[in-house]
């Protein structure tokens, strides 16, 4: 019976993260000139890297045991988890501001989950673009179908892994008012750090990007198994991705319990 | 004289009001001096990996890129993106709110814009300093440098001014702009900002001298890093010739688009 209710539950929010998805992406194609900007204007904006590493290498060679094609892996790897991060959940770096306005209301008063709901009820439109990307990339190095399949699942384990840091970061505002500068920061750091070599940084500090800025489970042992398939590996990242979005959803319930009213009337976008 | 002073004192209060709408909430700024100083130290990370074994690379040693990067960036960073704001006020119809007043709409933005950058240069500079002398030495600079640095500076701020002014001006024409601006900041970037031109290959850079991208961040960062007199001047006056160039193109947009500007009342 417990198992029924749950295979229930489970296939309601399936139908509830459809159908905000579909509403999301209506919303988004409404204004499709905008919409086709921002993508490919996001996917420029990726590119122009490519340029800097190519010139870079061409004069340097590997560069902290990476080359040219592994660097590109990373940004490919990290704009398209970054990318569905925020085009599934993209209210996730807009959660300070929901709990600092009053705004979580509209969502406490749905049958839903506050936090599904919230992070569900909107889509970042240029991240449509930084998930198209990595793809793009990934086509440019030419990979066989079993790296294509493994790419997409660490695709959403690091997406798993941003929407957890930045859950976390936003929750902080439940505790500390305005969390502004550190929610700022913490994007910045997760998305530098994911997006360069992990050897061009000194050792000491290495055990940040498998803890504070998790980096690692986003790129770099996902590099690992790519260069070197290792199931073990695989499973690490994939249970980790997990371990953070449940931490984030802990975080964000213990705050919620300091939420107070802003006795707005709104609806939701 | 008394008209020089007039407009002297017309501009510097410009300038005051922003300097001081942006000092009012100095939390806002925090972020973007973090996010400068982690860019610093990620770069500096990158010349330390990418010198390994090596002291030079096209006649820059570790030291020279290392700050080569900090000083572009903070031109980047301290004379900030004015597209947005630019845009905004003449998609909004803001721009016609000005057109009534006793000053130029240009000169008003300027006198704005280079007043912010002129405040917002000292934390940039002071935390990229610190980054920059722990990882990489401090910064060989002569006392001969200092005038020829700050008037590169100071185009390279102007020209950066004017060059997004005509980019945000196409607002007058199109609702949507933002790709211009997306295209504008990421060749901007990859030439001259992230590493020195003389990492491109050479028909490239030389290519690149013909543009305006190279004198916004490669001339004031070349003359920190490497001070050889003669050139320093001449792409000085390579940075004036597309200030004055730019700034008159700016000057054309601006009378044309304004002939389009619809103005309701109320």
């Amino acid at each position: 019976m417990k198992r029924e209710n749950a295979q229930a539950l489970l296939r309601a929010y399936a139908r509830f993260f459809a159908a905000s998805f579909r509403a999301n992406l209506r919303s988004a194609m409404e204004y499709r000139t905008n919409f086709l900007i921002q993508v490919f204007g996001m996917m420029i904006n990726n590119a122009a890297f490519v340029v800097f590493w190519s010139f870079l290498f061409a004069k340097t060679g590997a560069l902290g045991g990476y080359r040219f094609q592994d660097v590109m892996f990373l940004w490919a790897l990290s704009s398209s988890a970054f990318g569905l991060s925020n085009v599934l959940f993209g209210n996730a770096r807009q959660l300070s501001e929901l709990v600092r306005q009053g705004d979580l209301d509209v969502y406490l008063l749905q049958p839903k989950d506050v936090l599904v709901n919230a992070l569900t009820s909107k889509t970042i439109v240029s991240a449509w673009g930084d998930f198209a990307y990595g793809f793009v990339v990934l086509a440019f190095l030419g990979f066989d179908p079993p790296h294509w399949i493994m790419f997409a699942l660490f695709v959403v384990s690091g997406a798993l892994v941003f929407t957890g840091v930045f859950v976390i970061s936003e929750s902080l505002s439940f505790f500390l008012g305005s969390s502004a500068g550190i929610t700022g920061a913490a994007t910045e750091f997760i998305l530098s750090f994911s997006l360069y070599p992990e050897g061009i940084f000194p050792s000491g500090m290495r055990w940040v990007f498998y803890s504070l800025v998790p980096s690692g489970f986003i790129v770099f042992l996902p590099l690992r198994v790519f260069r070197s398939w290792s199931p073990g590996l695989a499973a690490l990242v994939l249970a980790v991705s997990l371990a953070y979005a449940f931490l984030a959803a802990g975080i964000f319930r213990a705050g919620l319990k300091r939420y107070e009213s802003g006795n707005r009337i709104g609806a939701r976008d | 004289m008394n008209w020089l002073t007039a407009k002297r004192r017309k501009y510097g209060s410009s300038a005051e009001v922003a300097i001081r709408n942006r000092w009012a909430y100095p939390g806002d700024f925090l972020g973007l001096v973090i996010t400068y100083g982690l860019f610093v130290f990620v770069f500096s990370r990158i010349w330390i990996a990418a010198y390994s074994g090596r002291a030079e690379i096209v006649g820059y040693d570790r030291s020279m890129a290392t700050w080569y990067f900090i000083v572009a960036e903070l031109v980047v960073f301290s004379s900030g993106n004015h597209f947005w704001s630019f845009a905004r006020e003449i998609r909004d119809g803001q721009v016609a709110y000005s057109l009534g007043r006793p000053y130029g709409f240009l000169a008003y933005q300027y006198a704005q814009k280079m007043g912010l950058a002129l405040t917002q240069w000292v934390p940039f500079a002071a935390i990229g300093g610190l980054i920059g002398t722990a990882m990489a030495g401090p910064l060989r600079f002569s006392a001969a440098q200092l005038p020829v640095f700050v008037l590169s500076f100071l185009l390279a701020a102007s020209l950066q001014y004017l060059i997004q002014a005509c980019l945000a001006m196409t607002a007058f024409w199109l609702e949507e702009n933002s790709a211009f601006y997306w295209i504008y900041s990421k060749i901007s970037l990859v030439l001259g900002t992230l590493m020195p031109l003389e990492f491109l290959p050479l028909p490239l850079m030389r290519a690149t001298l013909f543009t305006p991208f190279p004198y916004v961040t490669y001339v004031p960062a070349r003359i920190a890093v490497a001070w050889e007199p003669g050139r320093a001047w001449a792409l000085v006056g390579g940075q004036v010739a597309w200030t004055v160039a730019v700034g008159l193109l700016a000057a054309a947009i601006f009378s044309r688009g304004v002939r389009k500007t619809t103005i309701h009342g109320g």
